[in-house]
């Protein structure tokens, strides 16, 4: 059942997900964590979270790789795509690949995430 | 030839050539123009076959003029009649003894025609290059002195002119041909020293090998190599070598193998051997001075590359450990700032404060981190990365070209570099309106990356940032190019090897 309450925040750095789980939790998301790409495939098919707060320096795949398999399954969830860095640090890459968006992680809110959910298509991060 | 030999032939060739004088001194003399001319040919085979015999010891040519001439003055520097003798005291005699002295001559001078001619088919047949032409004389003179002996001999009767006038500038030809030999052969000592200094520095044995063949005249000249344990030599193909050898003095066991001809003239091959070993070391210290500059060049590259690594691993660490920390501060005042609104409005204040504080740090360490190296180049290449400095330039800049390609991080750094200290540049000296960057391959295996402005110019290729520049970009073997007349803008080129 996808819930657009669902969020699955994908990042290496334990702390950053421990905080942003209090902050999301406290906004009243329900927050699943990956720390690297493939527990994050693994973790969207079995929680089917309505957004992927998906960081892009991850250990084993970038966060574009893990967007475009995201993107890949039914009905997937809307992605946005963060990091330390500035959005133009990634040039055309982030408006090229499947992602809804970018959001620098030091202006993570949960009123940021909502306004991504509510501009994704119908049907996209939504059951 | 023993100093008593060479004595009694000089002795011998004074006395003809004193005989001649007395003879042919005019209130004395009986002769005609005709007879002195025969008389200066034998005289010049003499001299011709001395000093040849001298220079050349192992040749039989100069014996064999040595005997011409001695044999020649005694015929025909005779004075018929009155005058006192020729070297041999005959040819004051009678008419018939006369006639009998020449026909003996013209016998003589057959047999020697003979032999001449049989030493000439055995040798031509096995001769090559330099001994061929050595008997070039051997071949004008075997037929011209048998020519002569039928001539003259009392054997036929030709008209005077070609008997007493034409004959004898035939045979002159001999003596001549010798004194050509010796002149080129010191011609190629000279020939050799002018290939050696006209051999290109570095030049490959192949090529040391063509000019000395060519100096010398001798097309079969080659280099050969010793064979390991020092059983005989090979030549470049490999084919054991069984002709003269010379050895080249510290090329570790390579000869020269020339043709035997050039035995004649010892002197020429130890010239040609040490020339060739002057060429060889100055080939090998070329190769060595070569090498070391790959080694500079390649250290220099090694140098550059390792700071570039260096550089992408404090970016690294200051994203995954800084940035990351500064981050995470930022989220946390936010935080506490929202749950402090309203219950205490200077806590509110004071963490809102501190927020800032974290969120200008992290812009700063962003900026830093940048610069450092930039992050974009590695996740992009130089298409977002130039992408990126054109948009923070504050000069107004466009992008002509840049391949959608991704090249060697050391040679897309050298590129953004140029852009970036170019844009940079712009920003701070050149007063210009505009700037424009193009990157683009100018033809296989270059990259050229321009950027122009219309500025005042006047940019200083000695500058410091310049030549910081200039050196970076040779550090990839590039070059760097700067055109900056005062008031007609600048044009900074870098053209970049890669492959």
């Amino acid at each position: 059942m996808q819930s657009s309450a669902a969020i699955l925040i994908v990042d290496d750095h334990d702390g950053f997900r421990a905080f942003a789980r209090v902050m999301l939790e406290a906004d009243g998301f329900t927050v699943t964590e990956a720390a690297t790409g493939a527990e994050a495939t693994e973790a969207a098919r079995t929680v089917r979270p309505g957004l992927v707060l998906l960081d892009i320096g991850l250990p084993d795949f970038d966060g574009f790789e893990v967007a475009r398999r995201l993107a890949g399954q039914a009905g997937g969830p809307v992605i946005v795509l963060t990091s330390t860095r500035e959005a133009s640090d990634y040039g055309a890459r982030i408006t090229s690949s499947p992602a809804a968006g970018f959001l620098p992680k030091d202006q993570l809110s949960g009123a940021a995430l909502r306004r991504f959910l509510a501009r994704a298509p119908t049907g996209e991060g939504r059951t | 030839m023993n100093r008593a030999l060479r004595a009694a032939l000089a002795a011998g060739a004074t006395a003809a050539v004193g005989c001649f004088v007395w003879s042919s001194w005019l209130p004395n003399s009986q002769y005609a123009p005709v007879e002195i001319s025969f008389a200066v040919v034998g005289l010049s085979f003499m001299v011709a076959g001395i000093a040849a015999w001298q220079r050349w010891p192992a040749s039989r040519l100069g014996l064999l003029f040595t005997i011409i001439g001695y044999l020649w003055n005694p015929a025909f520097s005779g004075c018929n009649a009155s005058c006192p003798a020729n070297v041999l005291l005959i040819g004051n005699g009678s008419r018939s003894a006369w006639n009998t002295l020449g026909t003996i001559a013209a016998l003589v001078g057959l047999v020697i025609t003979g032999i001449v001619l049989t030493l000439i088919v055995r040798h031509w047949r096995s001769a090559r290059g330099w001994s061929r032409r050595a008997m070039i004389p051997l071949l004008w003179i075997a037929p011209a002195v048998g020519a002569e002996n039928i001539l003259t001999g009392s054997l036929f009767h030709f008209p005077a002119l070609v008997t007493y006038a034409l004959l004898p500038l035939l045979l002159l030809a001999g003596p001549v041909l010798f004194v050509i030999s010796t002149v080129r052969a010191r011609t190629a000592g000279g020939a050799l020293g002018t290939a050696i200094v006209d051999l290109e520095p570095g030049a490959s044995p192949g090529r040391l090998r063509d000019a000395l063949a060519r100096a010398l005249g001798d097309s079969t000249l080659q280099l050969a190599f010793q064979q390991p344990g020092g059983a005989g030599h090979l030549d470049t193909l490999g084919q054991a070598v069984d002709r003269s050898v010379a050895p080249i003095a510290g090329s570790g066991g390579t000869v020269l193998v020339y043709d035997e001809g050039l035995e004649l003239e010892p002197q020429l091959v130890k010239l040609t051997a040490a020339a060739a070993s002057m060429a060889l070391e100055h080939t090998r210290l070329q190769a060595e001075v070569q090498a070391q500059l790959e080694q500079v060049r390649a250290s220099r590259a090694r140098l550059v590359e390792a700071g570039d690594a260096e550089r992408r691993r404090l970016e690294r660490d200051l994203h995954d450990g800084a940035q990351q920390r500064l981050v995470t501060l930022s989220l946390a005042l936010g935080m506490a700032r929202d749950r402090a609104a309203g219950a205490d409005p200077e806590l509110e204040a004071l963490i809102d404060s501190a927020g800032k504080e974290a969120r200008e740090a992290l812009t700063e360490l962003r900026e830093l981190a940048r610069g450092i190296h930039p992050a974009v180049l590695t996740e992009t290449g130089l298409t977002g990365a130039v992408q990126a400095l054109v948009e923070r330039s504050p000069v107004a800049a466009t992008i002509t070209a840049v391949p959608d390609e991704r090249f060697p991080a050391a040679i897309e750094a050298t590129a953004y570099f140029v852009v970036s200290e170019a844009l940079a540049n712009v920003a701070k000296h050149a007063m210009a309106d505009g700037a424009q960057v193009t990157i683009r391959r100018r033809r296989p295996g270059r990259l050229v990356v321009e950027v122009s402005d219309d500025g005042a110019g006047g940019a200083r290729p000695e500058g410091s940032g310049l030549r910081g520049l200039a050196d970076r970009v040779a550090s990839v073997g590039g070059v760097l190019r700067v055109d900056s007349p005062p008031g007609g803008g600048t044009r900074l080129e870098a053209d970049i090897p890669c492959p």
